[in-house]
């Protein structure tokens, strides 16, 4: 469904500098840089795929799929998406893709969101049946009912973001492209979002490409993730493999029938948290079963779980020490 | 064909809804329409106060050039402003994308986006304008006066789409010359006076360079009947001309357009 | 006092930073104020044959120059600003800055002062070039010009001011202050020079604030007054000021206790 091979994108930004000396030097000279937001990246996605792109801010996910929307042309590569060529944007192109932004919206502001659906039947040419029918179900799994007519400044993020879905959704795209869609909601619609884009794709079979900064997104929704680091794809596989890969170890996490002192559990790894009755102690993998043998024999416990580490901190060492897949 | 009409009449749709959501700041302007239209005709009056001809336009005759003039106004500050402006504003909320991924021209999408209803009055005002002059002239225009003039209409609104077409592509490229929209408002002031009024590099400049004078002096010559078939068939010819350059431009601004990440 | 001082200097290097920062858009703005030059236009072919009511051709020209530079030294654009603010509600913001925000404005536009001069030049070499004959000859009308300019820009600044005070009770404000616009055109001498008028609308004219804000400025360059008559008509000018600054206190005040109560 889609191939992306060798694809760079490069751009020249102007360089401000504060200060009054600086703006007025500006007047006759702008030094530009040039900063490379996606250098040399390749993959492939199968049809019906749930991918997920990971990096910190400005790793250039966003820009990867801006390009396979076909809103920036790649300063070098190829992309191709069900069968075109994006920056073609071509109409049988544009017809099968959708986008969705978080915090931004193609709702019209002052209109309730019943009137975007009108403008947007009329723009992808959808037939009356299948649009009463898609709006039926949009309906009833997003529980839109009474938001649809009121004007869209009235509601909340989250009825927002449901309507915004609901538009993205109204032409029954096979490919969507998903920037950041939960970023700034609440966690319950956070929760619902997710779960609908998944009941979405598993019903229509559709394509989706989630950029985002929440661990959770991605573990709930992808089970493939790129992760993408300063424009370059360093890890493209499995989300466990990932953790597995980059932070080998595993959590005990640990509770006690009555508090036990820090140093009675040091013997098992390393102690990462200690609350009196309860503890979480981080131990190599080769070393768990161990671990965990003399964690029931020497101590008084209630409950023992074995975790992987956070997803967050999985992230953060694998952007601290660029460690490559 | 048909789709792009359709798309148009829900555009259109859309926006009209919008307007009329807020009843008050509607009549608040209308009523602020009508006034500057009396502020449009004060300098005129006091002008041919104690003369009756300048530059070779006797009074009536320069009414009508101004009733063409609060026309394409109403035309410009009630339609291709404010849609335009819209891409001004997608452009600085990062939302152009929206417009861009749909499957229709992004030009069309962008061309009917917000209507002002309530400028309707300004064309109203010119009908008013139009049968005072034709009063003071002592008869009325014959029919195929008025349809050469509704033609030369139709063109002066083409060259007026297209200069604004032209001036968004331009703040497509350097986004924050943004109101050079704003400066062709106002530049398009020179057009309520007849095209004789300038003289040497103006008058070229107001001819050739920005046919801002021939947008209302043609339609008005046609009204009144002075206008050789000649000179009209160059208008309209050119306007088209004029269009087809605006669009290639567009299209180029389009391809050219980068979004930052995020 | 010193304090204030510091603060207000600070408040105009930064404005300065920012309208050299956005230059571009200045000089859009400053372009877009081209009025008095298509009047011109017309006023000069009407006076092709013969001097109008006193006018000829160069007196309407030295009359639209020094009108455009009037407009162009004394221009704001306040009531922009704080409807803008309001509705985004930034302006809580500002009122958290221990300085008051309509001082915080009147920094923005003084500071850009030096890019507005750039502008000044050309148009006065022009009118120093085509219409130095039709300019005051004694020095006594430049040296009021001053008062008389600082008077404008705060008549102007001043009636933005209390425009932009009503949004923070009404969504009108810039209807509002288009209506105003409207009527300042026509009798301020914008579009016309205010002699032109007849008789009775022009005695009436010459009494409102707007004269004040351009026609006063441009008849003392045009040396239309005696000694005693201009500094008469500054004293009306200032008076004018005196009452402006009061109402928009008043008007502040009233608006910013709505605000806080209801708005923001």
């Amino acid at each position: 469904m889609i191939e992306v091979a060798g694809l760079r994108k490069w751009y020249r930004v102007h360089r401000r500098e504060p200060g009054l000396a600086a703006a007025l030097r500006s007047l006759w000279h702008r030094p530009t840089e040039e900063v490379k937001a996606v250098d040399d990246v390749s993959f492939s996605i199968a049809a019906g795929e749930r991918v997920g792109f990971l990096g910190p801010n400005g790793a250039g996910k966003t820009t990867t799929l801006k390009v396979l929307a076909g809103l920036l042309h790649p300063t070098e590569g190829r992309a191709t998406v069900a069968g075109h060529v994006p920056q073609k944007r071509e109409r049988a192109f544009l017809e099968q893709i959708t986008l969705v932004m978080g915090q931004k919206q193609q709702l019209l502001w002052d209109l309730p969101p019943s009137e975007t659906f009108l403008l947007n039947r009329a723009i992808y040419d959808i037939p009356r049946a299948q649009y009463e029918e898609t709006m039926a179900e949009l309906t009833e799994l997003l529980e839109l009912g009474e938001l649809l007519g009121k004007p869209a400044r009235q509601l909340s993020l989250g009825e927002r973001m449901k309507c915004e879905l609901a538009v993205a959704l109204l032409h029954r795209p096979r490919v969507l492209f998903l920037d950041e869609p939960t970023i700034g909601l609440d966690v319950s619609m956070q929760a619902t979002v997710r779960s609908f884009v998944r009941a979405y794709n598993e019903r229509f079979g559709a394509t989706v490409l989630l950029t985002s900064h929440y661990m959770e997104d991605v573990a709930a929704l992808c089970p493939r993730v790129m992760v993408i680091d300063k424009g370059r794809l360093i890890y493209d596989g499995a989300l466990q493999e990932l953790v597995r890969r980059v932070r080998p170890d595993k959590r005990m996490v640990l509770r006690l029938s009555r508090p036990v002192a820090r140093a009675e559990l040091e013997p098992l790894g390393a102690v990462v948290e200690h609350r009196d009755a309860e503890a979480v102690v981080q131990v190599s993998q080769e070393a768990l079963q161990a671990a965990v043998a003399r964690a029931l024999s020497s101590l008084p416990l209630t409950d023992l779980t074995v975790a992987d580490p956070p997803l967050e901190e999985v992230m953060r060492d694998l952007f601290a020490h660029g460690r490559a897949a | 064909m048909m789709r792009a009409l359709r798309v148009v009449r829900a555009l259109m749709h859309a926006s009209v809804a919008l307007a009329l959501q807020y009843r008050i700041e509607f009549a608040v302007e209308g009523a602020l329409a009508l006034l500057w239209m009396a502020v449009t005709l004060v300098p005129l009056l006091v002008v041919f106060g104690n003369r009756s001809a300048v530059a070779g336009w006797t009074f009536a005759e320069m009414l009508i050039v101004l009733g063409w003039f609060v026309a394409l106004k109403g035309v410009l500050e009630g339609t291709l402003s404010p849609s335009l402006m819209q891409v001004v504003e997608h452009v600085r909320k990062g939302t152009l994308d929206f417009v861009l991924i749909k499957p229709a021209d992004a030009q069309l999408l962008i061309s009917f986006s917000k209507i002002e209803p309530w400028r309707v009055i300004d064309l109203l005002g010119a009908g008013i304008i139009f049968a005072y002059a034709f009063g003071r002239i002592g008869h009325a225009p014959t029919l195929p006066e008025v349809a050469l003039a509704a033609a030369l209409l139709c063109a002066a609104v083409l060259v007026l789409y297209s200069i604004a077409i032209l001036v968004v592509s331009i703040a497509f490229v350097a986004v924050r010359v943004d109101n050079l929209l704003y400066l062709f408002q106002s530049v398009f002031d020179v057009a309520r006076w007849p095209s004789t009024v300038f003289r040497g590099f103006l008058s070229v400049v107001f001819t050739f360079v920005l046919p801002l004078a021939l947008m209302t002096t043609y339609p008005a010559l046609a009204l009144l009947g002075k206008l050789t078939p000649r000179t009209a068939l160059g208008a309209l010819c050119g306007s088209v001309a004029f269009a087809t350059v605006a669009r290639a431009i567009w299209l180029a601004s389009i391809r050219r357009y980068t979004s930052a990440s995020s | 006092m010193r304090r204030f001082g510091r603060l207000y200097s600070q408040l105009l290097r930064t404005g300065f930073a920012e309208a050299v920062a956005y230059r571009a858009e200045f000089l859009i703005w400053m372009f877009s104020t081209n009025m008095p030059l298509v009047m011109l236009a017309i006023w000069a072919a009407a006076a092709r044959e013969g001097p109008v009511a006193g006018y000829s051709q160069r007196g309407f020209a030295a009359y639209y120059l020094c009108t455009l530079l009037v407009r162009l030294l004394t221009g704001a654009w306040v009531v922009w600003e704080m409807t803008m603010e309001i509705r985004q509600g930034t302006l809580a913001l500002r009122l958290l800055r221990p300085i008051h925000p309509l001082l915080q404005w009147s920094a923005d536009n003084i500071a850009a002062i030096p890019m507005r001069g750039v502008v000044a030049l050309p148009v006065t070499a022009v009118l120093l070039f085509f219409a130095r004959g039709e300019l005051a000859r004694d020095w006594f009308s430049w040296l009021l010009l001053c008062p008389a300019l600082l008077g404008a820009w705060l008549l102007y600044f001043l009636v933005q001011a209390m425009i932009g005070t009503v949004a923070l009770r009404f969504e009108s404000a810039a209807s509002l202050f288009e209506a105003w616009l409207g009527f300042s055109n026509i009798l301020s001498g914008y579009l016309v020079p205010l002699d032109l008028f007849p008789r009775a609308v022009r005695d009436v004219a010459l009494w409102l604030p707007f004269r004040f804000q351009l026609s006063y400025p441009v008849e003392l360059m045009l040396g239309r007054w005696s000694r005693l008559q201009a500094l008469e008509l500054l004293g009306v000018q200032w008076i004018y000021v005196a009452m402006f600054l009061l109402a928009t206190r008043a008007a502040w005040r009233s608006g910013l206790r709505y605000y806080a109560a209801y708005g923001g």
